[in-house]
């Protein structure tokens, strides 16, 4: 006799079946496979390039994601998997402990390279964009890793700073960064407390994101108004609720 | 369900998996329970609860103003609207009552002729349900934050006592010594909780962001301490090494079946680790909001398929499967901020704690067949 064993806990799953492809007020994710990198690189659109005269490479930010899938830990452990291969790079971003900027790795090395281009400190930004592992899954390094095992002078390791890829993060070690990236984190804190606050200020604090989307953004808010919506709901900000004429955004108070 | 029914009736199930079944089928649908309602006792908020494990029936309560009240719980009047009754309270008339707030309450888990009660006036009381006095009197130098006695434990009755010096107090009930302490933590110890598992494995959260793990057997120091990014240096700065958050980790809870361990910090997360490496299983929960300054009671369902995670959250309790992390669902009904909440196996009836003193039981509701039917679907097959 065959049986198939079915989990208990695929019972009380909930399939609702749509039928026909109207589309109501209420519109959620199907429950697909997820496709991590497609969601990446729609995200990676709505970076501004031309903000920053094409300095910059794409960033996105790992909470982002968050917003457009419900299962966090998959979403972890598919990024994962992808800095294993060597596709993305992961940096801790400076101005929070939880909140990290992703970057695909073919984008930051050529960025980097193009950013060097009639500088002094080239050659060693070269030698250090080679001589970094190429699945790199560190988001700093210490002192004595950088003299034995990328044998690094301390001359060349000031060259670094002042070129932007390593940042100080205390006494003996550095964090990997992005150069140029302070004004993007400027524009972006800037941005979201800008959003944040049209959010707080609407009546009952919670606004349509439709509506959101439509609005006229002050000249603090420089990203396009969609990255940051994608921003306070991943951060949970802001409670995102399904309502007959759309997603409300509702603030949170901390 | 029928399906399970069935396929238990005609022998092709274990008879656990009918249980499980409708174990998870009614933590899925936990509702206030309109009918149900315990006696107001307690003025101020209430601190702890605690369900004796031997019937379920008797539950006790400690709170922030050093009364400690026992309820029955059990409904032999025959209607479905019904107030559980306190059976007896030590109040503030008694000369025995503890003088400031009531932290933590445990029955013994072996009868309920006695349970420890430990609260901010520096003491822990083991007391006579009886007489309602206190057989023994444990003094500390600091506030008592948490303590907890081994479920399991046939070789000793080591009471943990967590206090705010950073050494943990292991009391002996038999001989009434407390010479054992556990030296490790460098601020208050905020929760303690023995392993369901093993009798000898204890796990300590403190205030500096660390949670030990101890075999009290060893003369030496913790077993291990969680790390929250698994040793891998890199990811954060370099004092958080070896934490396991960035804040004060102020809740700790093991699963029933001792495997896994839960901890709750002031950073707003919630880690699970696997208890036996102390690894981090990395599941991503979310932002669990925890603002508390003392100890956070949180409970894990026992007997359901997946199993799900209770955790107070400002004036609801949210609820998040297990090793998804996903939120289910959040259960509102209190009209004050929740403190601390359990889980009642057999009926799978959560009881949530407020400041308000406002009790909640949240039972799924039977609509078609009387409480005492439903009820037997649960204890029917125990093999």
């Amino acid at each position: 006799m065959n049986r198939k064993r079915a989990l208990i806990s695929d019972t009380f799953k909930v399939k609702k079946r749509r039928y026909g492809t109207q589309k109501f007020g209420a519109v959620s994710d199907g429950d697909g496979p997820t496709d991590i990198r497609a969601t990446l690189e729609y995200l990676m659109t709505l970076f501004p390039r031309r903000l920053f005269n094409d300095t910059l490479p794409q960033i996105v930010l790992k909470h982002q994601l968050y917003s457009i899938h419900n299962d966090k830990t998959l979403v972890d452990k598919e990024l994962n998997k992808l800095r294993e291969r060597g596709e993305l790079l992961m940096f801790q971003l400076g101005f929070d402990a939880d909140t990290f900027g992703l970057v695909f790795a073919s984008d930051y090395k050529a960025k980097v390279l193009a950013g060097e281009e009639g500088r002094a400190t080239r050659a060693t930004v070269e030698k250090f964009l080679q001589k970094l592992p190429s699945p790199c899954t560190d988001l700093s390094f210490t002192k004595d890793k950088m003299l034995r095992e990328f044998l690094f002078t301390d001359s060349e390791i000031t060259q670094l700073v002042k070129s932007g890829v390593l940042t100080v993060r205390d006494a003996g070690s550095w964090w990997l960064s992005i150069p140029n990236s302070g004004k993007f984190t400027k524009y972006f804190i800037q941005g979201r407390k800008a959003v944040l606050g049209m959010v707080k200020k609407s009546k009952y604090s919670e606004v349509l994101k439709a509506e959101l989307e439509e609005r006229r953004t002050t000249s603090h808010v420089k990203f396009h108004m969609k990255y940051h919506i994608h921003d306070i709901v991943g951060a949970e900000l802001v409670e995102s609720i399904p309502t007959t004429s759309g997603i409300l955004l509702r603030f949170v108070e901390p | 369900m029928l399906g399970f029914l069935t396929a238990r009736q005609a022998g092709l199930d274990d008879p656990l998996r009918l249980r499980r079944a409708e174990s998870t089928r009614r933590v899925l649908s936990l509702k206030l329970n309109p009918d149900r309602d315990v006696d107001r006792i307690h003025g101020n908020g209430i601190n702890t609860i605690d369900i004796e494990a031997i019937e379920g029936r008797y539950m006790l309560s400690g709170g922030a103003d050093g009364v400690i009240v026992v309820y029955d719980l059990e409904n032999y009047s025959g209607k479905l609207q019904y107030t559980c009754k306190a059976v007896c309270t030590v109040g503030r008339s008694s000369k025995y009552v503890h003088k400031f707030s009531v932290e933590t309450v445990q029955w013994y888990p072996y009868d309920t002729g006695m349970f420890v009660s430990s609260s901010f006036d520096k003491t822990m009381k083991v007391w006579d349900t009886e007489t309602l006095k206190p057989a023994e009197v444990f003094q500390f130098e600091g506030n008592v934050y948490s303590h907890h006695l081994s479920p399991i434990a046939r070789k000793h009755s080591l009471i943990a006592v967590g206090t705010k010096e950073p050494k943990i107090q292991l009391c002996d009930l038999k001989s009434g010594s407390r010479i054992h302490v556990l030296q490790g933590h460098r601020a208050e110890v905020l929760s303690v909780r023995w392993s369901p598992r093993y009798e000898h494995i204890l796990a300590t959260a403190s205030a500096d962001s660390k949670v030990k793990v101890w075999d009290v057997r060893r003369a030496s120091g913790s077993l291990f301490t969680l790390d929250q990014h698994n040793g891998d240096k890199s990811k954060a700065s370099s004092e958080a090494v070896n934490t396991a958050h960035d804040g004060r980790v102020n809740g700790l809870c093991f699963t029933g079946d001792g495997l896994y361990l839960l901890t709750t910090g002031t950073d707003d997360r919630m880690r699970l680790w696997n208890s036996a490496t102390g690894e981090n299983t990395l599941v991503n929960y979310g932002k669990v909001c925890n603002e508390s300054r003392k100890r956070l009671q949180f409970t894990v369902s026992r007997g359901c398929s997946p199993e799900f995670v209770f955790v107070p959250c400002g004036s609801s309790v949210a609820v998040y499967g297990l090793h998804t992390g996903e939120l289910v669902t959040m259960l509102r009904g209190h009209y004050n901020n929740v403190d601390c909440c359990e889980f009642h196996p057999d009926y799978q009836v959560r009881h949530t704690k407020a400041p308000g003193g406002d009790y909640s039981l949240l039972p799924d509701e039977f609509k078609d067949e009387p409480v005492e039917q439903g009820c037997d679907v649960a204890k029917l097959t125990i093999s």
